[in-house]
């Protein structure tokens, strides 16, 4: 039987400590984080040193690597310390840094020497060149832009032996990532130094102006113009990827909360394992396209892969797909001779609500809560309060780091 | 008419290779283009600077060997890729860094002076309280923009397109000579120009670039040399702001640069803007740190 042997790793964002432990439970073979600069996420929960040495720990003890992203565009000064925040890094354990400026990786390969590169999709690079460029330079693995197709990556591979690290999943700029100052212009926010404000997701009036003034509006004004993508679910499409030698698979989503992150790592876990033990029996499962759906904050496509994207690409109008499930809560602890969860809450939750408790692995059970309990024993018929932890009684035990949610009313 | 304006360098190039060019000249006209310039005792830049996939990098190298056969002065390339073509062929062809928006520290652009860059294209978003502290550590000289389109996002996207297949609105036209704008939410006085063409959408700054009254600055600080572009210009305005440019240049030189000069040779390249687009100073007054 065949099996695949360079079997691509599942990545997936952690934005913070807590991010990080529940993406590795839920079978991510790697997290990329942010430190306290150089980073594009300034608004994620970003990592002190001491943070790093604990999630490096943790993901050192579940056979994981912690990598982290230092993919801002420096102006002048902004790269003062960067050697020292390197070499901090590298003694720390992190795996890689990910680098989108020249002046950066020149840093941290110089600077930092033992602690390996990765080129950011910032820096966009979309041919086999490109990519023997950087190997070149030393760096051991390249991010490819947004832009690039299935057959591209298979061309590329025949050009290249460096590692090739794909977006499989989440949020995309719609133009060429690195390429974009929008927001510096129209905000003041600096795109490529973590300040993106998302101008591309604004309402547009579109219009012709023969002289300066004079608008003659080509835009039907019940759909204003906007250049905002749906995400990208790649899902349906893993054998592609991993027959065209994808390294790794990149999940987007620093900002996203513990329920995004169980949840998709959990579901492309499951997908990549099952394709590799048994490529040639493979088959897609509905319930992982379903479970990605409970989490989806809008429509999802497949981005370049299969051709330029066309309007259904892009949201316009009022097309824009809520999401289905709320987050209601964590299990921290079970009592199984109590048949208790402990669960602390995310959102409202009580009496007579249809659960679904999820679990690394993809565990999965639904049912009704029936009792609920406070810290004290006391009999609740809501558990109204967030990161309060409330005892449910459960039917079906489930463990620490399980997750709760349940359907939205319609 | 460039030449006879006396510019020094002509910027040209196809738009299989180069980004946001007036034209799309062929090889047998580049070659007529050198030949002219040089003729003249001018030079010639060819943009090379696209983003390439698979399909363009596997015709750059052919196309270096044409412009590196032609003699011309330099290429402008920001894609990685084709400087590694160019180390591996050895190619007598000098480039200029240009990745646009992505070049905004001296570090940079030595980082791609080590790897055989002449000069680099300094981004727009660079104010000049950062070009004073870059200019003191670049090791080739940084070109700089004083006129015309500021290019402030790339797409791969048709996006044009795609709205009006959305609003089943069938239009054929999405290119640059249609003259399409935007207009930001709240900011109806806005008018960002988009347009389509086979590098995909682009978008441009709410106004034209316009940097004549800084040049004697820029000058100060060693930056001397001057970009002008001619995107949204009308061909025979843009001569005319050229000339401008240039009489600047020689004002500067001979040291007879007045305010009253600066007036008038501002008044003049307001004259030749085209009647549907506004000049400004871009980032170039903004205090750094109000850009968050």
């Amino acid at each position: 039987m065949r099996t695949i042997t360079n079997k691509p790793e599942v990545l997936a964002p952690a934005g913070t400590l807590e991010k990080l432990k529940v993406a590795i439970n839920y079978g991510a073979d790697a997290v990329y984080i942010g430190g306290d600069a150089y980073g594009l996420r300034t608004r994620a929960g970003n990592f002190s040193f001491d943070q790093m040495r604990e999630g490096v720990a943790f993901a050192q003890a579940h056979n994981a690597k912690v990598y982290v992203a230092a993919n801002i565009v420096a102006h002048e000064g902004d790269v003062q310390g960067a050697g020292k925040f390197f070499r901090t890094l590298r003694d720390i354990g992190i795996s890689a840094v990910i680098v989108s400026d020249p002046s950066l990786i020149e840093i941290a390969i110089t600077e930092a020497p033992g602690l390996p590169v990765h080129l950011s999709t910032q820096a966009s690079a979309t041919n086999y060149e490109t990519l023997n460029f950087w190997q070149n330079e030393g760096l051991e693995r390249v991010v490819l832009a947004r832009e690039v197709g299935i057959e591209e990556i298979k061309e590329m591979r025949r050009h290249t032996n460096v590692q090739i690290e794909a977006f499989i999943h989440g949020a995309m700029c719609i133009g060429y990532s690195g390429r974009c100052v929008l927001s510096n212009h129209m905000s003041m926010r600096d795109a490529n130094r973590g300040g993106c404000a998302q101008n591309c997701r604004w309402k547009y009036d579109l219009f012709e102006m023969p002289t300066m003034g004079e608008k003659q509006t080509e835009a039907d004004p019940k759909t204003p113009f906007t250049m905002s993508a749906v995400d990208m679910a790649m899902i349906e499409h893993i054998p592609d990827l991993v027959e065209a030698g994808v390294n790794s698979f990149k999940i987007e989503g620093r900002m996203k909360s513990i329920h995004y992150v169980s949840t998709v790592a959990n579901v492309y876990r499951r997908a990549v394992d099952s394709y590799c033990a048994d490529p040639d029996h493979y088959v897609l499962n509905q319930a992982w396209v379903d479970e990605l759906w409970k989490v989806a904050q809008r429509e999802m496509s497949t981005g370049f892969y299969y051709g330029t994207p066309t309007e259904d690409d892009e949201l316009f109008g009022k097309r824009r797909k809520r999401p289905q499930y709320t987050f209601v809560g964590q299990v921290l602890d079970y009592d199984a001779k109590r048949q208790v969860a402990m669960v602390q809450q995310r959102n409202n939750f009580g009496v007579g609500d249809k659960i679904e408790f999820y679990g690394p692995h993809f565990t999965h059970h639904e049912e009704v809560i029936q009792q609920l309990w406070d810290k004290d024993n006391d009999i609740l018929r809501r558990a109204p309060d967030a990161m309060m932890v409330y005892q449910v009684p459960v039917g079906i035990p489930v463990k620490a780091g399980d997750m709760l949610r349940k359907e939205r009313a319609k | 008419m460039l030449l006879a304006a006396d510019v020094d360098t002509l910027y040209l190039g196809e738009d299989f290779f180069g980004l946001r060019l007036p034209h799309s000249f062929k090889r047998p006209e580049v070659a007529e283009i050198v030949h002219l310039a040089h003729a003249a005792g001018k030079k010639v830049t060819v943009a090379v600077n696209a983003i390439m996939h698979n399909d363009r990098i596997a015709k750059v190298a052919d196309y270096l060997d044409f412009l590196a056969a032609l003699q011309v002065d330099q290429i402008t390339v920001g894609d990685p890729g084709v400087i590694y073509l160019l180390q591996q062929k050895k190619l007598n062809l000098p480039f200029i860094y240009d990745a646009e928006v992505l070049v905004t520290s001296a570090r940079q652009v030595n980082f791609w002076a080590k790897h055989g860059a002449s000069g680099a294209v300094i981004a727009r978003e660079v104010p000049h309280d950062e070009l004073t502290e870059m200019v003191t550590e670049l090791q080739i000289p940084g070109e700089i923009q004083v006129y015309g389109a500021t290019c402030i996002h790339q797409s791969g996207r048709p996006l044009l397109h795609n709205y009006f297949n959305f609003v089943k609105e069938h239009q054929d036209r999405a290119d640059r000579a249609r003259g399409l704008f935007v207009s930001a939410p709240h900011k109806p006085e806005t008018h960002y120009s988009i347009y389509e063409d086979f590098n995909g959408t682009h978008v441009f700054a709410n106004n034209d670039l316009n940097l004549i009254t800084k040049l004697a600055e820029l000058n100060d600080l060693g930056l001397t040399h001057w970009k002008l572009d001619g995107l949204f210009a009308d061909r025979d305005q843009f001569v005319s702001i050229a000339q401008t440019f240039v009489a600047a240049k020689k004002a500067i030189l001979a040291q007879k640069w007045t305010p009253d000069l600066v007036e008038q040779l501002d008044e003049q390249v307001s004259t030749n803007q085209p009647a549907n687009r506004g000049l400004d100073t871009g980032f170039y007054e903004i205090d750094p740190s109000e850009v968050q």
